[in-house]
């Protein structure tokens, strides 16, 4: 027990010793939550708007007035033509346009959005604001209710997201290069001599990334609720406990890329090839797996974090119930066991 | 003298066990897999619908949901509450409600009877707030269509013109995002790797004895990738055409003078990460850093109109952005050399910036 | 019983058979030397008795305990240095000093008696990182490390390469103690002098044993090998008085720690120069100045006529290079390298592939020509590494400890390509702990301090300080040192 105890502490040390990698560690979550919170968002805002018209009339002046009253559009020109609107468009001086028929103010209609498109969700959303502004149709018949997230904001798809991928990355990235250092550097060879049992070796990496982990883990849920805003409307004993399970699958996952590279760049690659790339693209961590083809969605059925991520969003955002999440816990668990087997199972005693 | 260092990093190259087929399978995979999966298309929304009307004009709302391409009906929900549940489930996205006596109501209020107007319930699982926002939107238009011909013809009045991307292809949007990607790990990651592991392997010791001059030590480093870059960039180009049949409507030449100039601020930015690094990892972990703080703000995932005034201004700064913008001008708008001018100064001065800037720290005696 | 015991062990790595049929047995408080040239074997038969390696065929006990069934066992009774530096470089001197002594079930309080001969030269730095040590210190650490725990049976895997004489006679002492302790050691090393200190030793040549007898008849049966006649050196007769690098006052201080403290030198062209001193006395940073890698702090020094502050660049050109640590790149092939040098000096093509035909057929390389550098034994690198540095014919070429780890017999044919060198009027200024090859050079200086302490011809000195060779003039100088860090 006491050699275990030196070997964290030893362990600890190394971690607590390399300054720029702490920095980054808990710089990045706390960088990324607050970038995900206030900075990057979705929402319509600021979409520059041109005026196509040939003559003012009062009609035309009040529909213009109406747009311009909203927080999404912002009027930036008038000019006579379609052409000259469209070269405004082309040239990223101007978004969207709005050109009023001549004799609009007589016949009330003739309106035609000129749209960039190059982005066809937010040409989809510009036109549906646009329009509803417009001819102030909407709102009357369909009283509309966003669930669990009013505000629509960004973040509460994000936070999520970013425990998913921050957790795997620390956990496994950390965990692997931190094993084939010691291979690398010939220190291994020392301790698999020594009387120490192999296993003992491998427990004593883990504990500190396991609380690393936990600690950015408290850092993000506090960030969260307190920063952001974020609600946790789940109970957090099952978010905990959940996540905790997600983190012990991480570690397996490290020690499994560790007992396979032979150097720190192997060991760096594989984990960025093998864990980062699919949990940012295939997890439905920024693409929603339901738009993906079927083959990809398959694919995604055996990413972690995706089973992680969604019952994340449930527990922490929707604030169901543990019972409505237990496939994904399931799903973890039953990964962590066979990750934990493989990885011990070719975990060498010897040097090969 | 630089001819035979050039040599050197591509046989370096050639003889290492994963470089020469991440140069292979990167672009391939980057261009079959990656247009499908950065889709954030919204559709296949699933709805639940809670009837209590039954009426001929809720059923004509179910069916009209039916026939839409984006909504995928899956069932109907005695009550709001068991649709609740189906959400949180994760069975169904959106709810539609429809009260009792809506279609009586609707018919009673035009006709001036003494009731209010009754509406209809969308109520949607925003945790994704674009698919909330989008489905509700939808599934709004569809509702109003249906039960109010009228307002939809004034609607109709007002027609839409969609530029550029006409057949809302979101893998055309996506594609210069991409080539923004390959240009940031091939000429970013790879000659700062290849960099930190001359320095570790102590070998970068005894080059900095031989007459070779930091320029060409640099340059040695970055031309490979460079030219690495652009074949990945063809090759990228050329898989667009082939399975997308998606090709530059602006000139090809700018795309390359875009791409090169991209290379230039990245290679710079890695030369300066590996002179302030000792190991792989810290570089790494600082490249990496940075890049998602670069891509993020860039508006390559998401507009960079819509953030806040304080981070906007970041984007006058960050080369990814002008890249970004002219980019899908060139490649989706179809702008020339006069559209993108001034993209192409602001990359251009970043890039020089900091490639004096890695110039300058690199040091060959101390 | 025996400690040792080694029966028929054959391990082969693909084709290559690392040992054939090796069979010895070491008794109990003996030390056993192995010696043998580089990819004999040593370093495979170390790991198949420390259990981190499975033999094909055959077995081993070590200690009673069988290697491959009680793997247990036998790793609570030893102890094993690995050839290279095995320290944990985050962590200060006294940190990897107590974790390995709680990893091995003592503490250091308990086991410093058995290390205290060698710690106590490093325990002053016992706060500084291990990574932050020289060369030298940080072998002391680790073998402090190794030995902190008293083991029965202790594996040493070329202990002291690299480091410098008045420390290896230090260590051999301590194992001397170890040995009256009853502790079985088995060790592998280059050094003459340390092969004669073994009880017994086995010459280990291409996986197979050759020979085991006491160190005396082993050295004579083998001295083709290990004890090759004298090199002829005879005076080149025109020494021009035409100084190659001259050097007055030169001082380099990080922070107040004076690493070269004020030393003034000359050297002639043709000359070869032997550049001694202790781990740590300021060889390395010496050299780095000369060699414009580093800028000095104050002094004045020009090589090949270039001034050493302003104008490093040009003496760039006109220098060559050989540090122990690199020399080649690994993945080029032979012809690659070469020619990536060559070109890098700016040779032209036609030049180069006219002196790499010359170049090859003179060493016996032309067969290796299109192999890769990784896969050449340490011997060939060095003549190789040596060769491009001299290829573009430079006035003078610097080279540190370039024949660390290799047999004598190696080490020979390396001084011959040296005196070659010399001979067609490059000046050759060079670090070594061999005492053997401070003979051959023409002077030497000896660095104690970062102050040189003795500079003149290899007689001079033996007659100035009356000892009998050079080694002992070296540990006489040497002992005198106070700092033993840069």
């Amino acid at each position: 027990m006491k050699q275990f105890i030196s070997f964290v502490i030893k362990e600890a040390k190394h971690i607590l010793r390399d300054k720029r990698t702490m920095l980054i560690l808990f710089g990045m979550p706390v960088v990324m939550m607050l970038l995900f919170g206030f900075a990057i968002s979705t929402d319509v805002r600021n979409v520059r708007t041109v005026v196509v018209t040939s003559q003012m009339d009062p009609q035309t002046q009040q529909a213009v007035q109406r747009l311009s009253a909203s927080e999404y559009f912002t009027l930036t020109q008038t000019v006579p033509t379609p052409q000259q609107a469209e070269r405004l468009i082309r040239s990223q001086k101007a978004d969207m346009a709005v050109v009023f028929a001549p004799h609009f103010g007589s016949r009330k209609s003739g309106i035609q959005l000129i749209v960039d498109g190059s982005d066809p969700n937010m040409a989809q959303q510009w036109t549906n604001y646009a329009l509803g502004g417009l001819t102030q149709m909407n709102g009357t018949l369909v009283n509309t209710k966003m669930l669990y997230n009013p505000q629509m904001k960004s973040a509460y798809n994000f936070v999520p997201a970013i425990m998913g991928m921050l957790l795997m990355l620390i956990c496994a990235m950390m965990t692997s290069i931190s094993i084939v250092r010691e291979k690398e550097r010939g220190t291994m060879e020392v301790l698999l001599v020594s009387p120490v049992r192999p296993l003992m070796v491998i427990l004593a990496k883990a504990v500190p990334y396991l609380v690393l982990a936990f600690t950015i883990l408290v850092v993000i849920l506090l960030m969260a609720r307190y920063v952001l805003g974020v609600p946790l409307a789940g109970s957090l004993f099952w978010i905990i406990v959940v996540s905790l399970i997600y983190i012990l699958l991480a570690l397996s996952l490290g020690l499994l890329i560790s007992s396979i590279a032979q150097t720190q760049l192997v060991a760096l690659l594989l984990s960025a090839m093998v864990l980062l790339m699919p949990v940012v693209m295939l997890s439905g961590m920024m693409f929603p797996v339901e738009s993906m083809p079927q083959v990809l969605q398959w694919i995604s059925a055996v990413v972690p974090p995706r089973y992680y991520i969604q019952a994340m969003r449930k527990l922490m955002i929707m604030g169901v119930g543990i019972e409505e999440v237990l496939t994904e816990v399931l799903v973890l668990v039953g990964m962590t066991a066979l990750f934990l087997a493989i990885a011990l199972r070719k975990f060498n005693v010897r040097l090969e | 003298m630089i001819k035979y260092l050039i040599q050197k990093e591509f046989l370096q190259i050639r003889r290492n066990a994963f470089l020469p087929r991440l140069i292979i399978v990167f672009p391939i995979m980057i261009m079959c897999v990656m247009p499908w999966v950065m889709n954030m298309e919204v559709k296949n929304i699933v709805v639940d619908v809670v009837d209590q009307d039954r009426s001929q004009l809720s059923q004509q709302m179910v069916h009209a949901l039916e026939a839409s391409n984006y909504f995928i009906f899956h069932g109907q929900k005695s009550s709001y509450r068991e649709a609740l549940t189906e959400i949180e489930h994760g069975q169904a996205d959106v709810v539609l409600v429809i009260p009792p006596h809506f279609g009586r109501d609707l018919t009673l209020s035009r006709t001036g009877g003494a009731v209010q107007p009754p509406t209809v319930l969308i109520a949607a699982n925003a945790v994704n707030g674009t698919k909330g926002a989008m489905g509700s939107a939808y599934l709004s238009q569809i509702v109003t269509s249906t039960v109010a011909p009228t307002a939809a013809a004034i609607q109709q009045k007002a027609s839409t013109l969609l530029l550029y991307n006409k057949h809302q292809n979101y893998k055309l949007y996506m594609i210069p995002a991409l080539l923004a990607i390959v240009m940031m790990l091939m000429t970013g990651f790879l000659p700062t790797l290849n960099i930190v592991g001359e320095k570790e392997a102590g070998t970068i010791e005894q080059i900095n004895v031989t007459p070779v001059s930091k320029w060409a030590f640099i340059l040695s480093k970055l031309i490979p990738y460079w030219l690495i870059a652009l074949f990945i960039v063809t090759v990228c180009l050329l898989l667009a055409w082939l399975i997308y049949g998606l090709t530059p409507s602006g000139p090809l030449w700018l795309v390359y003078l875009l791409a090169m100039l991209l290379a230039l601020f990245f290679s710079s930015f890695g030369l300066l990460v590996s002179n302030y690094s000792d190991t792989m990892q810290q570089a790494i972990f600082v490249m990496w850093f940075f890049v998602v703080c670069i891509m993020l703000l860039s508006g390559l995932f998401t507009p960079t109109r819509s953030m806040p005034h304080w981070a906007y201004l970041t984007t006058y700064i960050n080369p990814m952005h002008y890249f970004i913008d002219a980019i899908r001008t060139v490649f989706i708008r179809g702008g020339g050399f006069r559209e993108v001018f001034h993209q192409v100064l602001a990359l251009l001065f970043i890039g020089l910036f900091m490639g004096s800037w890695a110039i300058q720290s690199y040091k060959k005696n101390s | 019983m025996n400690a040792i015991e080694v029966e028929h062990i054959s391990k082969s790595y693909g084709k290559v058979k690392a040992l054939d049929d090796v069979s010895f047995s070491v008794e109990k408080g003996e030390i056993f030397g192995l010696i043998g040239p580089d990819g004999a074997g040593k370093t495979t038969l170390f790991r198949i008795l420390c259990s981190l390696l499975l033999p094909q065929t055959g077995t081993a006990q070590v200690d009673g305990y069988d290697v491959v069934k009680q793997m247990r066992q036998v790793r609570c009774r030893v102890g094993y240095m690995p050839g290279r530096f095995s320290l944990y470089q985050d962590l200060t001197v006294e940190e990897n000093l107590r974790f390995f002594a709680t990893l091995f079930g003592t503490t250091v309080e308990e086991g410093y008696p058995s290390i205290s001969a060698i710690y106590s030269q490093i325990e002053r730095f016992r706060d500084r990182k291990a990574g932050a040590l020289s060369g030298g210190m940080k072998q002391k650490l680790a073998l402090s490390c190794a030995l902190v725990h008293s083991p029965n049976v202790l594996f040493l895997d070329e202990p002291t390469t690299g480091v410098d004489p008045v420390s290896r006679k230090e260590f051999w002492e301590m194992l001397g103690t170890l040995k009256e302790r009853g502790i079985t050691i088995l060790a592998s090393t280059p050094y003459l002098d340390e092969v004669r200190r073994c009880d017994r030793v086995a010459f280990l040549q291409e996986g197979k044993i050759r020979g085991i007898d006491t160190p005396e008849v082993i050295l004579e049966r083998f001295k083709d090998i290990f004890n090759p006649s004298g090199l002829a050196h005879e005076n080149t007769p025109e020494k021009k008085n035409e100084n190659v690098i001259e050097v007055s006052h030169l001082v380099k201080a990080f922070g107040t720690f004076r690493a070269v403290d004020d030393i003034s030198f000359s050297v002639r062209r043709g000359e070869i120069f032997g550049f001694l001193g202790a781990n740590g006395a300021g060889k390395t940073t010496a050299m780095h100045m000369l060699t414009g890698l580093n800028q000095p702090t104050s002094g004045t020094g020009t090589v090949v006529g270039y001034d050493i502050r302003t104008q490093h660049e040009q003496i760039k050109k006109h220098i060559g290079y050989m540090s122990q640590k690199f020399s080649l790149y690994e993945d080029l092939t032979v012809a690659e390298n070469i020619r990536l040098f060559a070109g890098i000096y700016g040779m032209k093509d036609e030049e180069i592939r006219r002196k790499t035909d010359e170049l090859l057929s003179r060493l016996n390389f032309t067969e290796h020509r299109d192999t890769l550098v990784k896969s050449l034994p340490l011997g060939w690198k060095q003549k190789l590494a040596f060769s491009v540095s001299i290829f573009h014919e430079p006035g003078v070429v610097f080279l540190d400890e370039p024949t660390g780890g290799v047999d004598p017999a190696t080490r020979r044919q390396f001084w011959e390509l040296i005196y070659d060198a010399a001979h067609r009027g490059i000046t050759v200024f060079v670090t070594t702990h061999y005492m053997d090859e401070a003979e051959y050079c023409d002077r030497i200086s000896i660095m104690v301090d970062g102050k040189i302490s003795a500079l003149g011809t290899p007689q001079e000195l033996k007659e100035r300080f009356h000892q009998p060779d050079m080694d002992h003039v070296f540990t006489y100088l040497a002992r005198q040192a106070t700092r033993s860090s840069d």
